[in-house]
């Protein structure tokens, strides 16, 4: 079905409160394609997106009453709901394959291989690129693979200050990049 | 710090791509709350960051849409499940009660039966909690441990990165006489001048000492930085140099010295 209706934010957001189905059609075809473009440069595995979007989609109907519209856009709710679970999967993911830890041998299926082979041509990974060296690897550490400042200093053997000052600015660049 | 120089900080876009520290989350919220320029801030940077996400959007596989929404339906059918057995119950408390001997017998029987299943249900939930502490406890320390796992994974990553970098120069410093067993090496970055130590060989500082690294510039020595002897086991980052002829390693007392007062352990020229 085709979902040609507009609505407000406040509007939809009262809408996803009482699971109009409609409603959540709306929000999937406006949003699916820009949340996963948050997940896929985070998970890198289009069989893992495919995961972790249908989880994004859930926890958006069943937490849509934990949204705050004071603390901001649905959308930037969302995109942290995307960006959370992509963290969590992988971190789950990669903690499965430190414990199984199996060498590649000759009875790796290559056919099945789902990795995502353009993930850095998309979303926020493409105007990575443009950043210093240093500033690309903290932002790496803390937006891609979801490090606290404390671990990073901790990582990169850096002063605290030193690294939210670096991802500070990174930051400002990355948005002046959007434009 | 006044307000504009707060929305030019960076935490703007901090706080929205959930980067900011809990601390920093809340003082943000109280500033937005305050003040209507951060929250103007706050709304420009998120109204960029969705448009820019949505025209840069992927689609995803089309079969996955029916499949997510039949997942909804799942939850839906859950949600009226609950709905319509709190109706019932409400329904039922309201029932007329019919007074009949045999019922009052009946009744006790329902009590009795009514108490014993309390008792059980009480007895299992403090089962149920017992291992679900238990659970929590054992996920938690797993997690943790995974967290320590990658730290130090990503560390050494990083480290083999460096010595794998095709754009290091590589000094090797040999020990000196004080210490002829010493040896270090320099991987200085030709592209962003980084400097850094890799330990091969050096005795253990005594307490309240640390090792000092030196570039050699034109015949003078200048401080690179200070050896974290935590760092000692992993290729560590010291400072930007941006041209030497060769580095060197002093023992100075902790925090180091503007010019080298301590023993040389090793030396070498590039």
């Amino acid at each position: 079905m085709e979902t040609n209706a507009t609505y407000t934010e406040s509007d939809l957001v009262e809408l996803l409160k009482q699971r109009d189905n409609r409603a959540f059609n709306y929000l999937y075809e406006h949003y699916s394609a820009a949340l996963y473009g948050i997940i896929l440069p985070i998970v890198n595995d289009t069989e893992i997106a495919n995961d972790v979007l249908q989880e994004v989609f859930l926890n958006i109907w069943r937490k849509i009453e934990s949204y705050d519209p004071v603390k901001g856009r649905l959308f930037t709710w969302m995109l942290n709901i995307a960006r959370n679970a992509s963290i969590d999967t992988l971190r789950s993911k990669s903690f499965q394959n430190l414990r199984k830890n199996q060498p590649l041998g000759d009875n790796v299926n290559w056919s099945t291989n789902t990795q995502y082979q353009d993930a850095d041509n998309i979303g926020l990974r493409k105007i990575l690129d443009r950043l210093k060296d240093e500033q690309r690897t903290l932002v790496e550490l803390a937006y891609f693979k979801g490090y606290t400042h404390e671990e990073i200093a901790a990582i990169e053997g850096i002063p605290l200050g030193t690294v939210k000052t670096r991802i500070r600015t990174a930051l400002i660049q990355l948005r002046n990049y959007l434009q | 710090m006044n307000v504009r120089e707060y929305i030019a900080s960076g935490i703007v876009e901090s706080y929205v791509l959930g980067l900011a520290s809990n601390e920093e989350m809340a003082e943000f919220e109280r500033m937005c709350a305050a003040h209507q320029e951060v929250q103007l801030a706050r709304e420009a940077f998120e109204k960029q960051l969705e448009m820019h996400s949505i025209k840069n959007g992927i689609q995803p596989p089309v079969h996955l849409q029916s499949k997510i929404f039949a997942e909804l339906e799942v939850e839906s059918d859950k949600l009226k499940t609950n709905g319509s057995f709190t109706v019932d119950q409400s329904a039922q408390s309201q029932s007329p009660v019919v007074t009949m001997q045999w019922w009052k017998y009946a009744a006790v029987a329902s009590i009795v039966l009514l108490l014993g299943s309390i008792g059980l249900n009480i007895y299992y939930a403090n089962r149920f909690n017992t291992y679900k502490g238990l659970y929590l406890a054992s996920r938690t320390e797993l997690a943790n441990s995974n967290k320590a796992l990658q730290i130090q994974q990503a560390t050494f990553e990083n480290s083999l990165d460096i010595l794998r970098d095709t754009n290091m120069a590589v000094v090797k410093m040999k020990g000196m006489t004080a210490s002829p067993e010493s040896m270090a090496t320099v991987y200085w970055d030709k592209r962003t001048k980084d400097v850094y130590l890799l330990v091969n060989n050096l005795p253990e500082p005594a307490a309240g000492k640390q090792y000092q690294l030196w570039a050699l510039v034109n015949g003078q020595p200048v401080d690179a930085g200070m050896l974290n002897w935590d760092h000692a086991n992993v290729v560590a980052p010291m400072k930007n140099i941006q041209q030497a002829q060769g580095f060197a390693i002093t023992l100075e007392n902790a925090g180091g010295t503007p010019v080298p007062q301590g023993t040389m352990y090793v030396l070498g020229n590039m």
